[in-house]
């Protein structure tokens, strides 16, 4: 029925829906209901009916409905906000979430029935409950009375004016291609059954339609309330003239008239302030309304156009040695100068467009933060604590590969924050701080970075009960305890098998978590590190590159290959005379600064043979808290480089990462600097004993 | 413009004094055996890595992937760049000499063993003219089995 296209567009309109709805409930638990806040979640909810009918979703239609209803009574202060009737709002939203997993086909089965029962009883709750709300919105426009209508004999005629959330499914149904019509039903006099007529009538068109509209409401008509005739908005992909046919096939119908509904353009903000009193506020609130300036592309064509560019930069680059040649074979000609002048442009546009297409490929990393208010809520309301969550930064941009990473890690962070970061309020109000705990989450571009931090004004780490813990769990002999520093203590909670927490909870895990944290960081080429105070807080600041198709590496040689090292894992370069290096036992070692670095060779590790001059050339690699030396043959120097995968046929290979493509066009292999840290390194206070040793 | 249906043209070439044929409809391109970027760690039948255009492609030693040792270079060596289930993938042959039509009548069932390759490689043997064609599948080629890969990993070690 619905093309591929129809449903995604529709579905994500229904994911952007339900984020604003989650905000927006988030905003009326914490401030109350403001009227700002209630017309948007109302107009949200209302969106969503209209679209899921039209699509026939029945499930999500019939429970935004409900949502739809109990705010228009909260709209007319018919209603208050309460406890309770946030808390069965996210229940409608959750079960909003399950029904669009239905339809994604990751669910199923979905009964929201009790939701909904639930909604139900909220409205019924609060005494308010007659007359019931439209099913269709709108501010309740009072039923025309009998004496108001035109005098009998003439049709029934009704001048329609549309609420803004009405106009909305309206453009919205447009845009899917059906027409909206005014429909205008006049009814005999005499009719004895107006209710029954009505319910047949609607019954009628809603096998061509759908009905968003109608004056008076639905209730209403069901019950006969309405004088000579009704009129209602009808969505439908029939002609008028079939529309008209339908209607009078009804008995008793005594007139119809079908008008296509013709909508205000959107560039009247005048007209329609005086239209409307919530009009002022949506004027920038209505994004949908301007012409289309975004299409959807898949990824894989972003991709594709990426590498369409990388193989435009390798030609650039041998377009550039040629440049040289020609130079110096014949000088300053005319014809060189041009070649030069052309090089040098292409250059800059390949440069721009590399540049543009990486950031078609950045997603706002509000598509994480979005989800996280919720969730903070919840674990909140769970462990008896009160937060204070607040974002900043939302439209800071990251590749979108990064943005699925980051997702987790982020999680666990905000998890253990308001599991053991921030107080019960009754203690923070002992120790004088506000009963609301700051939790500060905050993304920002710092130079060619991405950086996240997560601050809270809890409890903070202590470095002494860390020490106890990490002697307790085996990590260190109370000897290497006491010796250790504190910052070095601190850096444990980032080991294996380390929990801070007195109790294992279900909400911040068993204790796996902050090392699979930083895992998950550096996999990215990320880091992760963090500040603490006793008392005052904890801040972690979470360092992330913009993209993962480029990154900053060291390049070095090993017998005639290139070899890449991925820079965020590089700690300093070193040279040393071939005498400097000892032996332990079977191991290679330097000292440096007093320390002892364990030492590998590269050409060992990948079998190659080396061609040494005289000087070892030492990357310094560093991972969580490992060190190594890794020896190679000459170290060349700093470069972007363009990630390139080795390819499934290859799949994993020990020591590598992937590849990348030099300027000669030749491919230089990536070493998988972090795997040979965790392999072959030695952890710094390993390092600090055997030099006490 | 087609001979009968199920006509087969195979891209024809030589290996280790052998003459073998693939289905064209796998065949992207053949390009000259230069600038291959070795894979430390990687199987031994592996060769190494090469740029086309702006892609990071995987190219085996087809002589070493079918157990027949080493092949030597000469001007004539060629990548074979292939296409086998959404991937692309290279492998050295000695050279290329020409394209064959052949109809799948030509085309018998492959012997337990052919010129010292495993029947699991083929798709059967083609006598044209006085030339026998040993025809590779390349699929069974470029597909890896993780046993496989291990076995080769650990042989290397």
């Amino acid at each position: 029925m619905f093309t591929g296209e129809e449903i995604a567009i529709y579905l994500e309109e229904l994911e952007e829906k339900i984020q604003a709805i989650n905000d927006n409930v988030l905003l009326l638990e914490r401030e109350g209901g403001s009227p700002e806040v209630i017309q948007e979640i109302f107009r949200a909810a209302h969106t969503i009916k209209g679209s899921s009918a039209v699509m026939g979703y029945e499930k999500i239609t019939s429970l935004t409905h409900e949502i739809e209803n109990l705010f228009d009574l909260l709209r007319q202060g018919k209603m208050e906000v309460s406890e309770n009737l946030v808390n069965v709002l996210f229940e409608a939203l959750d079960a909003l979430k399950l029904l669009k997993d239905e339809i994604t086909g990751a669910g199923g089965g979905v009964d929201v029935s009790a939701v909904i029962e639930k909604l139900r009883s909220c409205r019924a709750g609060c005494g308010a409950g007659e007359p019931d709300a439209a099913p269709a919105g709108g501010e309740l426009p009072p039923a025309p009375a009998a004496d108001e209508l035109p005098a009998g004999g003439s049709a029934y005629r009704f001048e329609l004016e549309l609420e803004e959330a009405v106009e909305e499914v309206v453009r919205e149904a447009e845009v899917r291609g059906f027409q909206a019509y005014q429909v205008d039903i006049g009814i005999d006099r005499g009719c004895q059954m107006k209710g029954v007529r009505a319910f047949l009538i609607f019954e009628t068109l809603q096998q061509a339609g759908e009905i968003i509209k109608s004056v008076p409401p639905a209730e209403d008509l069901q019950e006969g309330r309405y004088g000579e005739g009704f009129t209602v908005v009808l969505l439908t992909r029939e002609d008028a003239g079939q529309v008209r046919d339908l209607v009078f096939s009804i008995a008793e119908v005594s007139s119809v008239e079908v008008r296509p509904i013709k909508l205000r353009s959107g560039e009247q903000p005048a007209a329609r302030e005086a239209a409307g009193q919530q009009a002022r506020k949506e004027a920038n609130a209505s994004p949908g309304r301007e012409n289309i300036k975004t299409v959807r592309v898949d990824v894989q064509k972003l991709d594709n156009l990426m590498n369409l560019v990388g193989e435009l930069v390798i030609d650039r680059t041998r377009l550039d040695r040629f440049v040289e040649v020609f130079e110096s074979r014949y000088g300053s000609d005319d014809l060189v100068e041009n070649i030069v002048e052309i090089s040098n442009h292409l250059g800059q546009v390949t440069g721009d467009l590399q540049e543009e297409i990486m950031k078609a490929r950045m997603l706002p990393v509000a598509h994480v933060f979005n989800r996280l208010p919720r969730m903070v809520r919840d674990l909140a309301h769970k462990l008896g604590k009160e937060i204070d969550f607040i974002i900043e930064g939302r439209e800071t941009e990251l590749d979108r590969n990064v943005i699925e990473v980051i997702s987790d890690p982020l999680i666990h962070l905000l998890r253990n924050a308001v599991d053991h970061g921030i107080e019960p309020p009754e203690e923070r109000v002992r120790l004088g701080k506000p009963r609301a705990g700051r939790l500060l989450l905050k993304a920002a571009y710092v130079e060619s970075q991405i950086v996240i931090t997560l601050s809270d004004d809890g409890r903070g780490m202590d470095p002494e009960k860390i020490r106890q813990r990490a002697v307790e769990k085996g990590l260190l002999t109370p000897e290497q305890a006491a010796r250790a520093g504190e910052r070095e203590v601190l850096d444990l909670i980032f080991a294996p098998g380390f929990s801070t927490a007195s109790s294992v909870s279900d909400i911040s895990g068993r204790g796996v978590g902050m090392d699979i944290v930083r895992n998950q960081i550096e996999q990215i080429n990320g880091s992760v590190e963090f500040t603490t105070t006793p008392g005052r807080g904890t801040t972690f600041t979470i360092k992330l590159p913009l993209t993962l198709a480029i990154i900053r590496a060291l390049m070095v040689t090993l017998g005639d290959h290139v070899y890449a090292f991925p820079l965020t894992n590089v700690l300093e370069t070193l040279t040393f005379k071939p005498g400097e290096i000892q032996r332990v036992r079977h191991a290679e070692v330097v000292v440096v600064r007093g320390q002892v670095l364990p030492l590998v060779r590269l050409a060992h590790l990948f079998q190659e043979k080396s061609r040494e001059e005289g000087r070892l050339s030492v990357v310094v690699l560093g991972s969580g808290d490992k060190k190594v030396g890794v020896v190679v043959d000459r170290l060349i120097g700093e470069q972007e480089i363009v990630i390139k995968s080795l390819g499934g046929y290859l799949g994993q290979v020990p020591g590598l990462s992937g590849a990348t493509i030099l300027g000669d066009g030749k491919v230089a292999l990536i070493v998988d600097a972090r795997a040979i840290v965790k392999e072959t390194g030695v952890e710094d206070a390993a390092l600090e004993m055997s030099r006490a040793g | 413009m087609d001979k009968g249906r199920g006509e087969l043209q195979l891209v024809v070439f030589r290996l280790k004094e052998q003459v073998y044929g693939v289905d064209i409809n796998h065949v992207l391109e053949i390009i000259r055996a230069a600038g291959v970027t070795a894979i430390p760690g990687a199987p031994a039948f592996v060769e190494g890595v090469i740029n086309l255009r702006g892609r990071v492609i995987p190219v085996i030693d087809l002589a070493r992937r079918l157990g027949l040792g080493t092949t030597g270079r000469s001007e004539n060596t060629r990548i074979i760049i292939v296409e086998v289930g959404g991937a692309t993938a290279g492998m050295v042959v000695d050279g290329v000499s020409e394209v064959l039509r052949l109809s799948p009548d030509d085309i018998q069932p492959p012997p337990a063993m052919v010129a010292g390759v495993s029947a699991a490689f083929l798709r059967g043997i083609a006598l044209v003219g006085e030339r026998l064609v040993i025809l590779l599948d390349v699929t069974r080629i470029f597909h890896r089995e993780e046993k496989e890969a291990l076995r080769e990993l650990s042989r290397e070690a």
